[in-house]
């Protein structure tokens, strides 16, 4: 039996989610959170195997809320389900230690299958190309660039830290800062008075 | 704006002449009462019909320029500077003042003033004029008035300038958040439930056979077709150009066809600022007839030549291929998309056979003047 708790804002895609999870035999959608301030509560009390998180939510986006799901012990495994789904996610959601991403335009089979693979430890990650990693690299500084690396090849944190001297909680603090440069913009649209 | 003017100084030059005319016939001003009258009518008639047919001439300082000279004529022929000409005469500074910039229209009324200054001078300004305070006063008033109405008209064009620029930039910026405001919606509220139909439907696929998994399938593409849409729309309703000129994303499109074609291509010109939605549609239009130069025109060269003049923007795409086919490729909705932005955005769109017979060339043309309202809401 595989607990899933799904994040999404907008209710129509929780509700869908939901029911489509239930249909596959073996699947428990629990609650479905539709903020970041209900998901802690839910979290706590559920313990849920795999968050499918959406991108896009009020507040945080689904990659600062996947660092904080993963400082939990023991952390779900995270699959990002997102509408973005032309590869700009990819590295900012690696760096994030996102274990699966999966199109919202995806069908059901294909989800179903990536959270079986989350379950059994496996990672769900589409692959970095050459061009992702170059226009990665114009937009970080010379200093984070080896950070990026070592990420990508799953160098556990601590020796990310022990290999360029400086402190873990620096690395982490990094890994924020580059995330935040890398990730996808959603324009908002802006208020009218 | 110069066609309000124009009417003003329609207006005023009937009501001037008819003026001039009644007081001819009432005072015996000159031996040759009648002469003038005529001449009064011939060169209110004559100029309003000049005016009217050929509007170029409303803002051309050359016309002005006639105008003034023939009305100073008149009052000359009166012999006298407090002629029954005066009002005729300030009515020819109508379209100097609203036609030009503030300090321009100043400097005209200035000169005016002078020339009225001039033919007092000549028609007899005695030496005991300026010692008598009512003729001193008389002169000074009649010196004056041109002024205050270059004045007063120059001031009034200005603000109505002014006044048209604010509101053109408040709408488009109402625009601009409104087109925010639906990409937003697209993406946030429409989207999500394509995406959630979509879904939900696809969890029926492995559970149905036949005839009903024909179905599934058929839906199942619609909706992905739907999201693909939306994508299109958020994409364009967000940043049409990304603020980049029409002819630097031209060349830039030239330059990824480039390596997949035979074609030499080159862009050259500019059709200088337009409101970044017309330039969007202005972009998509030139680009298609590029791609369809390139990929389908069998085509040696393919010129793209932007022109921008004081009231409009030309784009030609030509080439020296084959030319359109005779009938319409099936599934080609290309011309028919490159028609229907161009009614979007007011433009004329002209797709033909090249200027020697050969190659097609497609010229798409938009008028810049603000109130002539190119652009449909």
């Amino acid at each position: 039996m595989i607990r899933i708790l799904i994040v999404d804002d907008h209710p129509a895609m929780r509700a869908g989610l939901t029911a489509v999870l239930r249909a596959e035999p073996g699947f428990v959608p629990l609650d479905a959170a539709a903020s970041v301030s209900d998901l802690w509560p839910t979290l706590n009390r559920t313990r849920p195997d795999v968050v499918v998180l959406d991108y896009h939510l009020p507040g945080d986006d689904g990659l600062v809320l996947c660092r904080r799901i993963k400082r939990q012990l023991p952390a779900p495994a995270v699959l990002l389900y997102s509408a973005y789904a032309d590869g700009s996610l990819t590295i900012p959601a690696r760096l994030a230690g996102i274990d699966g991403l999966v199109g919202k335009a995806a069908p059901a089979s294909e989800l179903y299958d990536a959270i079986r693979r989350l379950v059994r430890g496996e990672r769900v990650l589409p692959p970095i190309s050459r061009e992702m990693l170059d226009d990665a690299g114009n937009r970080l500084g010379p200093d984070e660039l080896p950070i990026l690396g070592m990420t990508i090849d799953d160098t556990p944190l601590l020796e990310i830290a022990a290999t360029l001297g400086i402190e873990p909680t620096e690395v982490a603090h990094r890994i924020d800062r580059m995330i935040k440069r890398l990730k996808v913009e959603i324009p908002a649209p802006r208020a009218t008075t | 704006m110069t066609s309000r003017w124009m009417t003003l100084l329609l207006m005023t030059r009937l009501l001037a002449a008819a003026v001039a005319v009644l007081l001819l016939l009432v005072h015996r001003v000159t031996a040759y009462d009648l002469g003038l009258i005529i001449a009064t009518i011939a060169y209110s008639a004559g100029s309003l019909g000049i005016l009217t047919a050929v509007p170029r001439l409303q803002l051309s300082p050359a016309a002005w320029l006639v105008d003034c000279a023939a009305v100073l004529a008149l009052v000359v022929a009166t012999e006298d500077w407090r002629s029954p000409f005066y009002i005729l005469m300030l009515t020819a500074l109508v379209l100097p003042s609203t036609g030009q910039p503030f300090r321009r229209a100043i400097a005209w009324g200035l000169a005016f003033a002078l020339a009225y200054l001039g033919v007092a001078l000549y028609t007899g300004l005695e030496e005991n004029t300026l010692e008598s305070a009512i003729r001193l006063e008389t002169i000074a008033t009649h010196l004056m008035v041109p002024l205050v109405v270059v004045l007063a008209l120059a001031y009034a064009t200005d603000v109505l300038e002014r006044l048209r620029d604010e509101r053109l930039r408040s709408e488009r910026l109402a625009v601009e958040s409104e087109r925010q405001r639906i990409a937003w919606e697209l993406h946030d509220s429409a989207k999500q439930r394509v995406h959630a139909a979509h879904l939900v439907l696809s969890a029926l696929q492995g559970q149905v056979d036949g005839d009903q998994a024909q179905l599934v399938g058929h839906a199942l593409s619609e909706l992905r077709a739907a999201g693909a849409d939306m994508d299109t729309s958020v994409a364009e309703l967000r940043t049409p150009l990304e603020g980049r000129s029409v002819e630097r994303l031209l060349d830039e499109r030239a330059a990824e066809l480039a390596p997949v074609s035979e074609a030499k291509i080159s862009v050259c010109g500019t059709v200088g600022e337009l409101p970044a939605h017309i330039a969007a549609h202005v972009y998509r239009i030139a680009g298609e007839a590029l791609t369809n130069a390139v990929r389908h025109g069998n085509a040696r060269h393919v010129e793209v030549l932007l022109v921008r003049d004081r009231s409009t923007a030309t784009i030609e795409v030509r080439d020296d291929g084959r030319g359109l086919p005779p009938i319409r490729r099936p599934g080609a909705n290309g011309l028919r998309s490159m028609r229907a932005r161009a009614d979007t955005i007011g433009a004329t769109l002209a797709i033909g056979a090249g200027a020697d017979g050969r190659g097609t060339s497609v010229v798409l043309s938009l008028s810049t003047e603000p109130d002539q309202g190119s652009a449909k809401p």
